[in-house]
């Protein structure tokens, strides 16, 4: 029986081939967007589970505002190092507990020398103590977990770094210098052991790991503090809420004790209502719960969503097909039922229909992802395979069950309309004018355009909210200048000024692709306000190119700039009130002392950072008054736009300054396509995703109008014996699905309104709603039924109305 | 073997009770060779379904077999279809699908026959008929005749004790028609099996060994032929 109605499956796939094609290839478009979500939901899940040892290791966060990127309080992942030894003396469960480098976005990688090379940028290259493999179960290739960091200047290779270094695996007990700064004179390490790449992504990635002795003590002064990365690995998996709570005791006490005997005691500390806190998170959890920006699964929300969607969108394509088709079948039924078929039977076979296609489907969704998966990989900066899974039979089973699943929901309506047809009805012959399904057909219809006109307006929109970001006036001129990774030397800068061309050379914390953020509060007439401090030179202002709105920008001209003055942004202006020029406001140091710094100038908010994030108001000094930051920025501004010569000129007096390091620098205009680029990406996605499900709704459209068309071949036949012309019968069939495509329209304005709206709201700096895609998008979907419904109607239209009626 | 007491089938529209059949009462007996004959819109095919049951008598008593058929649920009356009722039709009805073979082959697969025996029936049902070398081709290559050959191939081959037929010869030419009336007419002299067929061919009907006229929904006439 099985095999009779698997060969008849064949041959109605056979006979209906035009449908059976739109069919399968439309469920294989929406199956392979759903496969490569769940190829990338694959990879983000299978962070940190290569060993069941890792199971008993947590991440320790604690909650402050050092660091984070809007200088409030949060869950970091980066902690006080003296919490490692707090918890490795007060914590009898901790068996280890390691600390080890964060990822720094800027000047993440160290120059490696060995031997006589010359010296090579190794990224990820990570300080840690005797106890990291003794968290982290590694397999060694060569030497051992127990030993490798026992002593300092040891060093443990990931067997890709031993082999880019040496062109070996063996490389124990060699040695290699790292020099991590520009003018660090180097520290030589021995190698100590090799570890192989796990099979699955690690949130502590590494390429070696090294062990400097920095991260065996903390700091003498206490309010000197390390922040790093600390992880431990537990006795046993514990319950994270009951840890918690003795960590968050243990944390008060310890930093009770740790400020005795300071200015500020534990009290003072929390008077701005800061809570310090200390937790321990499940090592699993950690990749999928970053600290300030959205996790990988929130971020994938709306892209899962889609590629959900657009699976729905070709399933139901073939459910619409499947039923218009079924009054080709209902003889078959209707016959079958009174040779003594079951219905069940009957639902059987036409399930075996539907999952006949589904399986092909899913096969050419295979093909159709080793195709684009390079591209895909390319585009979203990961690297998933389909074959090479270290979860491959999971993968298996996931397409197993989405085989069922899309057979069950594509196959089960039609097969429940089909095997309910009455067997009188359809052997009388009068089965055809059942309404049955058109109804559900059209909601069909009207959803999948629902769906792709609101693809068309978003497109639309994000294409506009781009250009007005791309075209935005950052408050600086990017052109003409670069930023090198190095921090300000004057030896250099000197050189660097007397290279013509070059206009200005000057740091500052704050630039585009290196913001570091500094808070404070000041006093001004009274009133406490929060403020990001920004270290700059001389020249930083000047460099940027910033935009002067009252008084004026530093000068070596005034004396006082290297005294008390400070710029301040428009953002800052706004919370201190009018007429500011020469107003001071005061600051209290960490010694308690109070310093008075003037106002000079106010300058327009400049760009450091994505659109998504308004500029903080900002406060700029040169002065030392009141401490300093520094970070690894040095812009150069040249006053040309023939760049090449002078940063060849710059790498030459670099090369002879700081032989043992390469230059690393980028152009302004690199940093901004930068923070463009991840919603270009974005919006790379969403085009992608459209035109899949423009081109679902318009095949299904296309078959839905074949099938209509060929339905009503008699009445076109008749009208056309009655005197109606081609235009006529060609518009008669369009109407109908014109209706449904505006209705479609009518849906998907409000739909996309909101989430359009919803998305720009993701900006601090947006357009307003247009209304010029909601226009266009019912133009082009109206425009693209009409020509997809036409190329039918026409072909009914011209046939000639004797063959239709003589065959009745 | 049918038993009919008081059949009316009625269609309402607009509150006004159109009937098709009315106080229909008669008994068919096992091996009875019946022909219905009537007008056009008298009901004949009406009656035909309900003894088939296709359809539902409105009003009224239908025993087969001594069971009665109104309480019969789905799975019974498909039982019924599977071991006692071979159906043909005017429009022949084939799977288009499906080829001769395959055809002939369905019912028995449904009544779960054996595979040899199943190899062995068709064979034979292929051989009688005539239709050895038409036996993979599919029913759109065959010419109207043979395609009722195969239709009622098809209701024999589950070896069924009643054959119901409306208008079986009716979009065939004469000799054709004549071919399938003796076919009719020796499955029930030799076979025993009862035959109920609708035609509008006198000459048709007397291949029969009863004829019932049908006007107006009710029986007019109910005449036995002596052979
Ligand atoms: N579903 C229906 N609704 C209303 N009237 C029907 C329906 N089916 C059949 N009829 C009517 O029943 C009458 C008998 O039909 P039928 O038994 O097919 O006649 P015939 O004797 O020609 O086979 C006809 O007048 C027909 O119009
Ligand atoms: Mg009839």
């Amino acid at each position: 029986m099985f095999r009779l109605n698997l060969k008849i499956a064949l041959r109605n796939l056979w006979k209906n081939k035009v449908y059976a094609t739109i069919n399968i290839v439309g469920l294989a478009l929406g199956l392979t967007a759903f496969v490569l979500m769940i190829l990338y939901i694959n990879h983000e899940e299978s962070y940190d589970k290569w060993s069941p040892d890792l199971k008993n290791v947590y991440q320790i966060r604690e909650k402050h505002d050092f660091f984070t990127p809007d200088n409030k309080e949060h869950w970091n992942e980066v902690s006080n190092s003296r919490i490692a030894n707090l918890i490795r003396t007060k914590l009898p469960q901790a068996v280890a507990v390691t600390k080890v480098d964060n990822d720094w976005s800027f000047g993440s990688g160290y120059s490696v020398k060995t031997d006589n090379a010359d010296p090579v940028m190794v990224n990820k290259i990570k300080d840690s103590d005797s106890s990291f493999f003794k968290v982290f179960d590694y397999q060694f290739v060569q030497g051992s977990a127990d030993q490798a960091l026992e002593n300092k200047n040891t060093i443990v290779l990931k067997e890709d770094l031993a082999l880019k270094l040496f062109g070996t695996t063996r490389a124990l007990g060699k040695t290699i210098k790292i020099i991590r700064w520009r003018d660090d004179k180097g520290d030589l390490f021995t190698v100590t052991g090799i570890v192989s790449e796990p099979k699955t992504p690690q949130s502590v990635h590494f390429s070696a790991i090294m062990r400097t002795g920095n991260k065996d003590r903390d700091p003498d002064e206490p309010t000197n503090n390390n922040y790093c990365l600390m992880f431990t690995k537990l006795n046993k998996a514990s319950d994270t809420l009951v840890l918690n709570q003795t960590l968050q005791k243990l944390y008060v006490d310890f930093r009770k004790n740790l400020l005795k005997g300071q200015e500020e005691d534990y009290e003072d500390m929390q008077k701005p209502k800061k809570l310090p806190g200390l937790k321990v998170i499940p090592l699993a959890t950690v990749h999928s719960n970053p600290p300030y920006t959205l996790s990988w699964f929130e971020k994938l929300k709306p892209v899962m969503a889609i590629s959900a969607f657009l699976l729905l969108v070709s399933i139901i394509n073939f459910i619409n097909l499947a039923t218009a088709q079924s009054v080709q079948r209902a003889k078959e039924v209707g016959v079958k039922k009174v040779l003594g078929s079951y219905k069940s039977q009957l639902t059987a076979q036409f399930l075996v229909e539907s999952g006949l296609q589904s399986l092909i489907s899913l096969f050419l969704c295979i093909v159709l992802i080793e195709m684009v998966l390079p591209a895909f990989n390319q585009q979203f900066n990961v690297a998933l395979s389909f074959w090479h899974n270290a979860r491959l039979l999971v993968l298996i089973a996931q397409l197993v069950g989405l085989f069922v699943f899309v057979t069950l929901l594509a196959g089960l309506y039609p097969a429940w309309v089909l095997s309910n047809y009455n067997p009188v009805a359809v052997l009388k012959g009068n089965y055809e004018n059942g309404l049955r399904g058109v109804v559900l057909r059209n909601v069909l219809v009207v959803f999948q355009f629902v769906i792709s006109v609101t693809f068309i307006i978003s497109i639309g929109v994000m294409e506009m909210q781009s250009r007005f970001m791309s075209s935005k006036d950052l408050g600086f001129e990017r052109g003409n200048l670069i930023n090198i990774k190095t921090n300000y030397e004057d030896n250099f800068a000197e050189r660097l000024k007397k290279i013509p061309g070059v206009q200005y050379v000057a740091t500052t914390t704050q630039v585009l692709g290196n913001s570091f953020n500094v808070p404070e509060e000041i006093k001004y007439k009274g009133k406490p306000i929060k403020l990001n401090t920004v270290t700059v030179t001389m020249d930083a202002l000047p460099a940027l190119g910033v935009k002067v709105l009252q008084g004026r920008i530093f000068s070596r001209e005034y004396k006082s700039d290297t005294v008390n003055t400070v710029v301040l942004n428009e953002a800052a202006a706004n919370l201190f009130g009018k007429n500011l020029i020469g107003q001071t406001y005061q600051k209290t140091d960490w010694e308690g002392k109070d310093n008075i710094f003037q106002v000079v100038g106010i300058i327009k908010n400049y760009h450091n950072e994505g659109f998504d994030k308004a500029v903080l108001p900002t406060v700029y000094k040169v002065t030392r008054l009141g401490g300093t930051s520094n970070t690894n920025n040095l812009l150069v501004r040249f006053n040309t736009a023939q760049h090449k010569e002078i940063i060849s000129k710059i790498e030459k007096e670099w090369r002879m300054l700081y032989p043992n390091f390469p230059i690393e620098y980028n152009s302004l205009d690199d940093a901004f396509s930068k923070v463009l680029e991840e919603n270009r990406r974005f919006m790379n996605m969403i085009v992608l995703f459209s035109l899949v499900s423009v081109s679902l709704s318009l095949l299904g459209l296309f078959a839905l109008s074949t099938f209509v068309a060929k339905r009503k071949t008699k009445e076109i036949a008749v009208r056309k014996v009655l005197g109606a012309s081609n235009i006529q019968i060609v518009s008669l069939l369009n109407k109908s699905f014109l209706i449904l495509v505006v209705v479609a329209n009518l849906v998907s304005w409000p739909v996309a309104y909101i989430i359009i709206k919803k998305w720009l709201e993701g900006f601090a700096y947006r357009i307003e709603v247009p209304f010029i895609p909601f226009a266009a998008a019912t133009l082009i979907s109206v425009i693209i039924a009409i020509l997809t419904v036409s190329i039918q109607a026409r072909k009914a239209a011209v046939t000639d109305p004797v063959n239709a009626l003589k065959y009745e | 073997m049918i038993q009919l007491t008081n059949i009316e089938k009625y269609y309402a529209s607009k509150g006004v009770k159109n009937y098709v059949l009315r106080l229909v009462t008669t008994t068919i007996n096992q091996g009875e060779f019946v022909s219905v004959m009537g007008p056009s819109g008298a009901g004949k095919s009406t009656l035909l379904n309900i003894i088939g049951m296709l359809e539902e008598p409105t009003y009224g008593n239908y025993h087969f077999m001594g069971e009665d058929v109104t309480s019969l649920n789905e799975r019974k009356r498909i039982e019924l279809y599977r071991n006692h009722i071979g159906f043909v039709f005017q429009a022949y009805h084939l799977i288009d699908e499906m080829t001769v073979y395959e055809n002939i082959e369905a019912p028995l697969l449904y009544k779960k026959v054996g595979s040899a025996e199943r190899a062995s029936r068709i064979a034979d049902l292929l051989d009688r008929f005539n239709i050895v070398a038409k036996k993979d081709l599919f029913p759109n290559q065959l010419s109207g005749g043979q395609q009722q050959l195969v239709g009622i191939a098809r209701a024999l081959a589950a070896q069924p004790s009643i054959i119901l037929a409306d208008e079986p010869t009716g979009n065939l030419q004469s000799a054709q028609a004549e071919e399938i009336m003796s076919l009719f007419k020796k499955l029930n002299e030799e076979e025993g099996i009862t035959i109920i067929q609708v035609t509008h061919s006198e000459k048709n009907a007397q291949y029969g060994n009863r004829i019932l006229h049908i006007a107006d929904g009710l029986i007019k006439e109910d005449i036995k032929i002596q052979a």
